[in-house]
């Protein structure tokens, strides 16, 4: 062959793909397509795995034009990267959008829904202590933690900063475990709970309806609070209420509509893809990314427990019971922590609709995951050095 | 214990204590916020 490409120089621009192919990359085409058929065949959070799974091929198709790092002649991939997460741009652009759409009312029609939230940021830590005894860098622990806030943009946001390398599986392992909610925490709460605690029911004692005036105000008021406590969060908070005051002022109802559609689709697109540029074999096909996908889990299963250790917790000296699963709810996997949560509920008995709750303490998850984030954030460099 | 643990578990007890005391002050400021500004009759019905 090499004297035929001597013989024949121009062989080798058009036989370079032929000859650069190894099996790694034909496995993550198969990983890519894997990702692409839970997003269309089983609806696995579509919009983020079918272009996360189409990246991943780009990117191992050798000598790619699509990643090719040649000075003057980047692929749109890199250049996408360096544009939007690199600068952790696309993330934040995301939280401008999820804040869009986020409605506080049942958080701030019953605040102390958001201590489940908080309880339930336990599996972060959990699992980066785990992963530290696992060899992983504090640094590196500490990204995959970050996975337990259920939440794709924080993590991005965190690895994007401190595990580069790991970006890829860290999203990924992210996006897929939040769509995996309906089959992880079922079985975790029923572990944790007795069948007489999951069917107490929940009444709606003292809860005033919200002003405008309080939804409009809610947004500054929590940046201002948490942007003082970890100010490197404000990017993250901040962005997340932009998207909210956007929606609550009532007067830039345009703007609001942009970043709940235009926005949300356009940057959940090039985000995919982006990420799943980063999926080359090189980084992807090693024992540490199996290592990630299983400390995901373990980092969904303890933010469960958390959540509903908590609630277990505060029935022991309240007197007004609360049903402890929804504690597991404050994940920020919204809405569909809080739905699982209310169907399970409905399951145990048809007559005890707990929604309204469950997802009071699932819009709280997301306020508390990007706290968690932010401590996070905060605290690596802190304790790095 | 390997350095990295430590530095984790660190984090683990500053943060979470921190957590509950952010999600307490949200809390208290939460619920002075929305006894100020009640809503109204006409909002409630709205």
């Amino acid at each position: 062959m090499e004297a035929l490409l001597m013989q024949y120089p121009w062989l080798d621009e058009l036989l370079m793909g032929f000859l650069g192919l190894s099996f790694k990359h034909v496995v993550m085409w198969g990983i890519g397509a894997l990702l692409i058929f839970l997003a269309v065949k089983y609806d696995y959070e579509p919009a983020l795995l079918l272009p996360i799974g189409f990246g991943a091929v780009l990117a191992n198709i050798p000598h790619s034009s699509a990643t090719s790092t040649h000075p003057g002649e980047e692929g749109f991939l890199i250049v996408l990267y360096q544009a939007g997460i690199a600068n952790e741009l696309f993330p934040v652009l995301i939280f401008v959008a999820i804040g869009a759409m986020c409605d506080f009312a049942p958080l701030i029609r019953r605040p102390s829904v958001m201590l489940f939230a908080a309880a339930a940021q336990f599996g972060i830590f959990a699992t980066a202590v785990g992963a530290t005894l696992l060899g992983f860098s504090f640094e590196h622990a500490a990204s995959i933690g970050i996975i337990g806030a259920a939440d794709g943009p924080t993590t991005i946001y965190v690895a994007s900063r401190f595990a580069v390398e790991l970006l890829g599986p860290l999203s990924v392992a992210a996006y897929c475990y939040m769509s995996l909610v309906p089959v992880i925490q079922p079985p975790v709460i029923k572990a944790v709970t007795t069948e007489n605690e999951r069917k107490i029911k929940m009444g709606f004692m003292g809860e005033e309806p919200v002003s405008q005036t309080t939804k409009f105000l809610f947004p500054i008021m929590i940046v201002l609070i948490a942007g003082i406590v970890a100010p490197i969060s404000v990017a993250l908070i901040g962005s997340l209420m932009f998207g909210n005051i956007l929606k609550e002022s009532g007067v830039v109802e345009n703007l609001s509509n942009c970043a709940q559609n235009e926005l949300a689709n356009l940057v959940t697109l090039v985000l995919g893809i982006t990420i799943g540029g980063t999926m080359t074999a090189e980084r992807f096909l090693n024992f540490e990314v199996l290592l990630i996908m299983a400390l995901g889990a373990v980092a969904f299963v303890f933010d469960t427990i958390g959540g509903v250790l908590f609630a277990k917790l505060l029935n022991m000296f309240s007197t007004t019971k609360i049903n402890p699963m929804i504690g597991a709810c404050g994940i920020s996997a919204f809405p569909m922590s809080g739905r699982v949560i209310a169907k399970m509920a409905l399951k145990e008995d048809p007559t005890n609709f707990i929604i309204q709750h469950a997802i009071g303490v699932n819009v709280a998850g997301q306020v508390a995951s990007v706290v968690a984030g932010g401590l996070v954030l905060a605290l690596i460099p802190a304790l790095a050095k | 214990m390997p350095a990295a643990t430590t530095k984790a578990l660190t984090m683990m007890a500053i943060a979470l204590p921190t957590m509950f005391a952010v999600i307490a002050v949200f809390m208290v400021a939460t619920t002075a916020l929305h006894k100020a500004f009640p809503a109204e009759v006409e909002e409630e019905e709205d």
